[in-house]
């Protein structure tokens, strides 16, 4: 028996995205894998990828070079480890954030 | 006297204990409406809340009496008695709208309509027996959180399942307290451990 999900909040898009990128530790991730891994398109995943840049919650390793890789910052990481343990929480009562 | 009013305070410490950690609870509850903006969390903190309130007052107002003695305080006892009987189910009738299983968005939101008119009707309907109303909400938020342990098997929803299950039991022998009155310090003891086991799983939870 699995609960299917009826859609996912903004928070668990930024939080899949951010997952994705840690998943590829200090290698970093590129725009491609961070797009299958969180399941985008390419408009939305733009639009998020530059919501984590403003929040700097992400880095780019380097702005000006055409292969773009990301990685978590130290407030990404905490925030992650914070979305997991109210991921947690909410899924004990069964709730889906 | 002596030993009613000893089990009387034993009750009280349990109550205490009790009210903290579902304030513990509200806390957590807040926090995560606060990150994710779900709707459901803000039920579930709103339904601690109220518990943990209903429960410090039922505190203040048993020891308000025993201070007091007997005289001119059975008014008192029985205002502070139906006030957090029905604080408690308000908070049940709470978590019943909050853990109740994901639809699909325009479903949910008829159902959410339905779903809370009936619950608040059910509120006004009831009065004379309140521990058997708290029982007939609280055995679907156990069916509820049955359901979510089968869908997650996780952890921490098996933590919440025994909470709301050990509090039903609760509610059960509160019930049979009057041809048993034995079964009133088995009642509170079975709500401390429901919300122990609350406790256990906000640590779990909390943990790297």
């Amino acid at each position: 028996m699995s609960r299917k999900r009826a859609y996912r909040s903004k928070m668990r898009i930024l939080a899949d995205m951010m997952r994705a990128i840690q998943s590829e530790a200090e290698e970093g991730a590129g725009p491609t894998k961070i797009l299958y891994a969180a399941n985008l398109s390419h408009d939305r995943l733009k639009q998020y990828l530059d919501e984590l840049l403003e929040k700097k919650l992400i880095v780019e390793e380097d702005p000006e070079s055409t292969n773009r890789v990301y990685f978590l910052t130290e407030k990404g990481r905490e925030f992650l480890r914070e979305f997991i343990r109210i991921e947690r929480f909410s899924e004990a009562f069964g709730i889906d954030i | 006297m002596q030993p009613d009013f000893a089990i009387l305070r034993l009750d009280l410490l349990f109550e205490v204990i009790s009210g903290i950690i579902a304030l513990m609870v509200t806390y957590y509850a807040t926090k995560a409406y606060r990150l994710t903006g779900q709707k459901k969390l803000s039920d579930l903190s709103t339904g601690f809340l109220v518990l943990s309130v209903g429960m410090f007052g039922r505190v203040i107002g048993t020891w308000y009496f025993l201070q007091l003695g007997e005289e001119g305080t059975g008014l008192i006892f029985s205002i502070v008695t139906i006030a957090y009987g029905a604080s408690r189910i308000m908070a049940y009738i709470l978590f019943v709208i909050s853990t109740r299983p994901t639809h699909t968005h325009v479903e949910q939101e008829s159902q959410n309509a339905n779903g809370i008119g009936m619950m608040l009707l059910a509120t006004f309907l009831v009065d004379p027996n309140l521990e058997i109303v708290a029982i007939l909400v609280l055995v679907i938020v156990v069916l509820q959180a049955i359901l979510n342990y089968m869908s997650t098997r996780s952890k921490f929803a098996l933590y919440v399942l025994i909470g709301f299950f050990l509090l039903l039991l609760s509610h059960i022998w509160m019930a049979g307290v009057i041809a048993n009155p034995g079964l009133y310090l088995l009642s509170q003891g079975a709500q401390l451990l429901a919300f122990l086991s609350l406790m256990v799983m906000l640590i779990k939870a909390g943990r790297d």
